[in-house]
């Protein structure tokens, strides 16, 4: 039986990492700080994919993410899904050459949908998750790009067809208004918005506790559920949410932990 | 022991090294240089992205010949992982140079089924035979990451373990010294390094 995936995400900022709230970033530490709490590559086994987005507002440099995420993902055995500021084909072949399984691509989708088809001709559909950030504004669903702070004139059901038929692999679907509160997901949105989808849903904002992330999986329309949230789930956060997840009777994998 | 990595460049073989290392092997290798294949112990043809532009690199790197004269006539161990275990069938319906190597036989078919999501996104349970030696060790339904839109469809005793998704297909192949996994192994955490493992000890050429 395909399995739904837990996601842990990390948003990073010119050399440190972020804890996002309403897309507003606050320092939390470099990547020496994760290490120390998040004992990466123990807690890795928890996780069935890693997120790695590049949010640095002004000039992203790839060269210097990507060799961050060739350091984050030493030893992780997950997928690895990275992005953030991708305008060519060279910067996502550098992505992938660094240990990235996947690209990120958001504000692209909108400004320039040949390169989207550009990255999966050359490396597959399955190599490029669509990321879609959504705002709402006097009871519309507003699409935003650029790290949130440019709206977009489409609505989200709109924007959401428009970029399934550009032939993305994975569709990671953000709240703005949710991200970081840890007042769990916006659970209304996905059958609202989402079941007319063909390809499988991330959804990600506003996890702030176990039940939570149990909560976005039960939704037949979800596919991952994914956090970013550092406070939430320091230490060992992310093993005691899967072993809560698995013994709620989640639908994840099963490792064979003699096997390590 | 000295495995050697096919170097077609397509798709992110970091993660391949970093599970081989992290299982003992040291002696690793990522090339595509004939001399360095034919001293290889084991093989790995690695791969993601597009069939036939898959094919035209190995043709045009001039591997495709050297390839099967040394798995089919030398015996040399392989084992290919996602488009490198599509590229080991005969042929796939995706784009237009869709003949593979031809070592096993089987057919390679994009998900055509109502409703069904594609691609094929996650972890997915592998039902496998119990004389199996890829999964040696493994606990029965084991998860693995699967992530494509193509899969393969065989009628021939092959040696297949299977995956259900719209139905079933194969989620790997293995004869004597040839095996092929459609999923990553080395993005399947521990499910994964024990395969590796497997492929390694028990696939002598």
């Amino acid at each position: 039986m395909l399995r739904d995936r837990l996601i842990f995400g990390l948003i990073y900022n010119n050399g440190a990492f972020m804890q996002s709230r309403n897309f507003r970033l606050q320092r939390v530490g470099d990547i020496n700080w994760l290490e120390k709490n998040y004992k990466f590559q123990k807690i890795s086994f928890s996780i069935d994919e890693l997120v790695v987005v590049d949010a640095s507002r002004n000039d992203k440099n790839i060269e210097v993410f990507a060799s961050t995420v060739r350091r984050l993902v030493e030893k992780v055995f997950v997928p690895v899904a990275a992005g953030g500021g991708i305008k060519k084909v060279s910067d996502a072949e550098t992505l992938f050459l660094n240990g990235a399984d996947k690209v990120v691509i958001n504000s692209a989708l909108y400004r320039d949908p040949d390169l989207v088809k550009q990255i999966i001709d050359r490396y597959g559909s399955q190599s490029l998750v669509a990321s879609v950030d959504y705002k709402m504004s006097e009871g519309e669903c507003c699409v935003y790009i650029d790290d949130g702070s440019t709206l977009i004139e489409a609505s989200l059901l709109e924007y959401l067809s428009y970029v399934e038929s550009l032939g993305v692999g994975e569709i990671l679907l953000n709240s703005i208004d949710k991200d970081g509160t840890g007042f769990g997901y916006d659970l209304d949105i996905v059958s609202q918005y989402c079941s007319g989808l063909n390809v499988p849903l991330i959804l990600m904002g506003g996890a702030g506790k176990e039940s939570h992330l149990l909560d976005g999986m039960k939704l037949p329309e979800v596919s991952a559920v994914a956090t970013a949230n550092l406070f939430n789930f320091i230490g060992n956060g992310l093993p005691n949410a899967r072993e809560f997840m698995l013994s709620s009777g989640a639908n994840l994998a099963n490792w064979n932990p003699g096997c390590r | 022991m000295k495995i050697v990595i096919v170097d077609y460049g397509m798709g992110n073989v970091r993660s391949i090294v970093g599970a081989l290392n992290y299982i003992g092997q040291e002696d690793v290798l990522v090339s595509n240089q004939f001399e360095d294949l034919n001293n290889a112990d084991r093989l790995i043809l690695p791969g993601v992205g597009n069939f036939s532009q898959a094919m035209r690199r190995i043709i045009d790197l001039e591997l495709d010949k050297k390839l099967v004269d040394l798995v089919v006539g030398n015996n040399k161990s392989i084992l290919g992982i996602c488009l490198g275990m599509q590229l080991l069938g005969r042929a796939s319906t995706e784009g237009e140079l869709n003949f593979g190597l031809g070592i096993i036989d089987g057919r390679v078919e994009r998900f055509e089924v109502e409703g069904l999501k594609v691609p094929h996104v996650g972890y997915n349970q592998v039902i496998f035979n119990e004389m199996s030696r890829l999964y040696k060790g493994l606990s029965t339904g084991p998860d693995f990451y699967f992530t494509h839109s193509f899969r393969m469809l065989s009628d021939s005793s092959i040696g297949a373990s299977t995956c259900q998704y719209g139905g079933a297909f194969v989620a790997s192949f293995e004869l004597e010294n040839v095996a092929g996994v459609q999923f990553h192994p080395e993005l399947s955490q521990d499910n994964g390094l024990q395969l590796l493992r497997n492929f390694v000890e028990l696939f002598e050429c």
